[in-house]
């Protein structure tokens, strides 16, 4: 009875052995590479995490499948969850996993704001590839730290300048609580200021708030043509359908918070219609090598939409494996060579680094949902004057 | 000695020291290998070994040693955990779970004392962790005053905090006890978030622990041998841990114990024979929210940041899981199942997206197979003295 037991046992062990030393045959003809994915890829903002995360694994396939490199290539991605507490844990580590060299990290602003010093500590570079806060950057020089996204600077300056041009006059500004929802506030109140229109009222709530309906009824005594959404997608989905119940008629003007698909299939096409957003990068099909991207995207049998902030992913990790090819994987070196990164073409647009480690060259779009779909605001219907914005002056 | 020894002294030293070794030989596998086939084997030989531990008398010989001779337990114990450190010594993520595994620990032996020993539920462990965490991040202007008052600070404030439930949750039973500890661990979400003082919900930067000019955020020099600065954590985790495990231990093991059983068990009965119950319950309720707020006191200056986002009530159920899984009211049980909730999720990030899925499979399935939880509590032995 026990010997038949013992029997199993060792066949189960001697096969799983086995197993093992079939896997380590392989010998590489290359050297591996690690590079570390971050992102939410679990909660409610995991759409975007899992989107971004097939761009950056997409970008490390394509580059493997190119006999010309000289390495390698893994991705590691991770889960955030963007909750800061998991974001120290997963980049605490990556960054003491020397086989990593480089990070292609966070969607969320809170995440990336918890782990900058710990980028630093252990001297292991980085590309973000999404969160937009300024402070990311800009709150002090750190080597190791660099954005291919914006910051939410430029798209604030761009929408308002865009608002003040359709004669627009009135605004109510509605974020979310967080350093993100506040700068965006911030940036938008300067720049309709500077543009001489008026702010009825500020609202902010917590990112995770369900019902909107008390702040959205004092917007509707407010009355004003313009509503200003500063926040993410859950958040906004939740503006969006709730003003419709309150029979709001006001203008929805987004941010790249709600760029992306996610957005639109989740408040349906015909609420999502006309609603604006302003966007640190033009259409794909409009960018050198982005068909080329989202043809191999749905080649690669991805059934999530990569998002707003795929191609952004893919391109930083595009750009950390040239710095590899180029300079080798050392992390010293990457980050060296990181910091000198100036006009490189890519498929969002040309990058350019300044001494923050800041991509200044972003190509802030104007967007508009037609038909279901973001549509370049100069190719839109709403342009041409077939169809109108609502509450227009 | 007393007659219930059953394998006499070298026999229950010998089994004390092979639970100690498969602890710790556990935790440094699982977080050393990262090769997931490797990992795999590995955690099916822990599982193996962990099944026929008790099989083998080994688990009871161990518990047997605990009771008869703690301080060879307590000095086993601690070469196990010195050597576990030693193993890790420059590891600086291993080092990181094994800290966050002992604070987690910690603040469930605090819900062990308030559930599993006095009855009460508490479904916002979570919102006293961030007590003892925002009261440190709130003092840290405040140089003047040693981190380790800092620390203590956090435990007090969040007992205080936890006097203002005392009323209603004396006042309620069962569920409905329950049910006002979950409100409040929402509530104190929703004021955190609301908070601009405190951060809202973007959160704050804590600075790391400085005591007696001993900086925890360098690295750890003894003699020759460097350690990751995540060990200066780990060490003094492991001190406030081993402090509350003796503590927990000495309350169990006095007539405390005994009444707060008694409170759980039956309050009428109790009562009859003159014990005030409200006393007992505040008691266990106040000593069990001290422990979360020092730890979380301790946490948020180790992870130099604090936000809402990790105090939610998704947060304190995990507590709760994890003296359910434990098994209710054994001390070691919260230990264990800590660490296998704190680690299962992080081992399976390979898996993305579905590991929290798999996650909760996982635990579902553990509790199929051990319904009273991994190490249920023994019943109480009287035994007599000589």
């Amino acid at each position: 009875m026990l010997g038949s037991k013992g029997g199993v046992w060792g066949l189960a062990v001697s096969g799983l052995v086995l197993m093992a030393a079939a896997n380590a045959d392989g010998a590489f003809a290359k050297e591996k590479v690690k590079i570390a994915f971050v992102g939410p890829l679990t909660g409610s903002n995991s759409q975007h995490g899992i989107g971004g995360r097939n761009s950056a694994e997409l970008a490390v396939k394509l580059k493997n499948a190119d006999p010309a490199t000289k390495y390698e290539y893994e991705l590691v991605a991770l889960d955030d969850e963007c909750k800061p507490n998991v974001a120290v844990q997963v980049v605490t580590k990556i960054a003491s996993d020397n086989s990593i060299v480089v990070a292609v990290p966070h969607y969320c602003s809170a995440a990336a704001i918890a782990t900058v010093d710990i980028f630093h500590r252990f001297k292991l570079p980085m590309v973000i590839w999404a969160a937009v806060l300024p402070q990311i950057t800009y709150a002090k020089k750190v080597p190791e730290i660099h954005r291919v996204s914006g910051t939410l600077i430029g798209q604030n300056r761009v929408g308002a300048q865009f608002m003040k041009e359709r004669g627009y006059k009135t605004f109510v500004s509605f974020a979310d609580s967080t350093d993100y929802g506040k700068s965006m506030n911030e940036y938008f109140t300067k720049f309709t200021n500077e543009n001489k229109n008026e702010i009825l009222g500020a609202f902010a709530v917590p990112p995770d708030q369900q019902d909107v309906s008390a702040e959205l009824t004092r917007i509707k005594e407010l009355n004003p043509q313009v509503i200003y959404f500063g926040g993410l997608t859950p958040l906004g989905t939740r503006v969006r359908t709730q003003m419709e119940k309150l029979g709001i008629t006001a203008q929805l003007e987004g941010n790249s918070g709600i760029m992306g698909d996610a957005f639109i299939s989740a408040v349906g096409p015909e609420l999502a219609e006309g609603t604006l957003t302003f966007f640190d990068s033009p259409p794909l099909s409009k960018m050198p090598g982005g068909k080329f991207f989202s043809d191999n995207y749905t080649k690669a049998g991805y059934t999530q939409s990569p998002e707003a902030y795929g191609p952004f992913a893919f391109a930083a990790t595009n750009l950390v494996m040239e710095e590899i090819e180029r300079v080798g994987p050392n992390r010293a070196k990457i980050t060296e060579a990181l910091g000198k990164v100036k006009d490189r073409p890519s498929i969002i647009g040309p990058i350019t680094f300044d001494d923050y480690g800041q991509n200044i060259t972003p190509l802030t779009t104007k967007y508009v949902v037609q038909d279901g779909k973001w549509t370049i605001w100069e190719e839109s219907e709403y342009a041409t004057g077939k169809r109108k914005l609502k509450n227009l002056p | 000695m007393t007659v219930t020894s059953m394998k006499g002294t070298a026999g229950q030293i010998v089994s004390s020291i092979l639970v100690t070794a498969l602890l710790v030989g556990s935790l440094v596998a699982v977080l050393e290998i990262e090769d997931q086939r490797a990992l795999g084997i590995c955690v099916a030989i822990i599982a193996g070994l962990s099944f026929l531990a008790p099989k083998l008398g080994i688990l009871r010989g161990a518990e047997q040693a605990g009771a008869h001779h703690p301080w060879a337990v307590r000095l086993i114990i601690l070469i196990g955990f010195c050597s576990l450190v030693l193993i890790l010594k420059d590891n600086n993520f291993a080092l990181l779970m094994i800290a966050t595994i002992l604070i987690y620990a910690t603040v469930c032996l605090g819900i062990t004392i308030q559930t599993g020993y006095a009855g009460l539920f508490n479904f916002a462990g979570a919102a006293f962790l961030g007590t003892g965490g925002y009261t440190a991040a709130m003092l840290a202007n405040a140089t003047w005053l040693p981190d380790i008052v800092t620390i203590l600070l956090g435990g007090v404030i969040a007992a205080a905090l936890g006097t203002v439930l005392i009323l209603p949750v004396l006042r309620t039973r069962g569920h409905y006890a329950a049910l006002t500890t979950l409100a409040f661990g929402v509530l104190f979400n929703g004021f955190l978030e609301a908070n601009e003082m405190l951060g809202g919900p973007q959160g704050l930067k804590v600075p790391g622990i400085q005591i007696f000019g001993w900086d925890f955020s360098n690295d750890l020099v003894i003699g020759s041998l460097s350690f990751s600065f995540y060990a200066n954590y780990v060490l003094l985790i492991g001190a406030i841990f081993a402090l509350f495990m003796i503590f927990t231990r000495f309350i169990e093991r006095s007539w405390i114990g005994i009444w707060l059983d008694a409170v759980r068990l039956d309050e009428i009965a109790v009562s009859v024979f003159g014990l005030r119950i409200s006393v007992w319950k505040s008691f266990a309720f106040t000593a069990g929210n001290f422990l979360a707020g020092v730890m979380g006191a301790v946490y948020a200056k180790m992870t130099e940041f604090i936000a809402p986002a990790n105090f939610t009530f998704g947060d304190s159920l995990l507590l709760v899981a994890i003296v359910l899984l434990g098994g209710i009211g054994n001390r070691w049980g919260v230990l264990v199942a800590t660490m296998i909730v704190i680690l299962l999720p992080e081992k399976l990030q390979f898996i993305q997206e579905y590991r929290l899925l798999l996650f909760a499979c996982i635990i579902i399935l553990l509790l199929m197979v051990r319904p009273a939880g991994l190490l249920a509590r023994r019943v109480r032995v009287f035994e007599e003295r000589h």
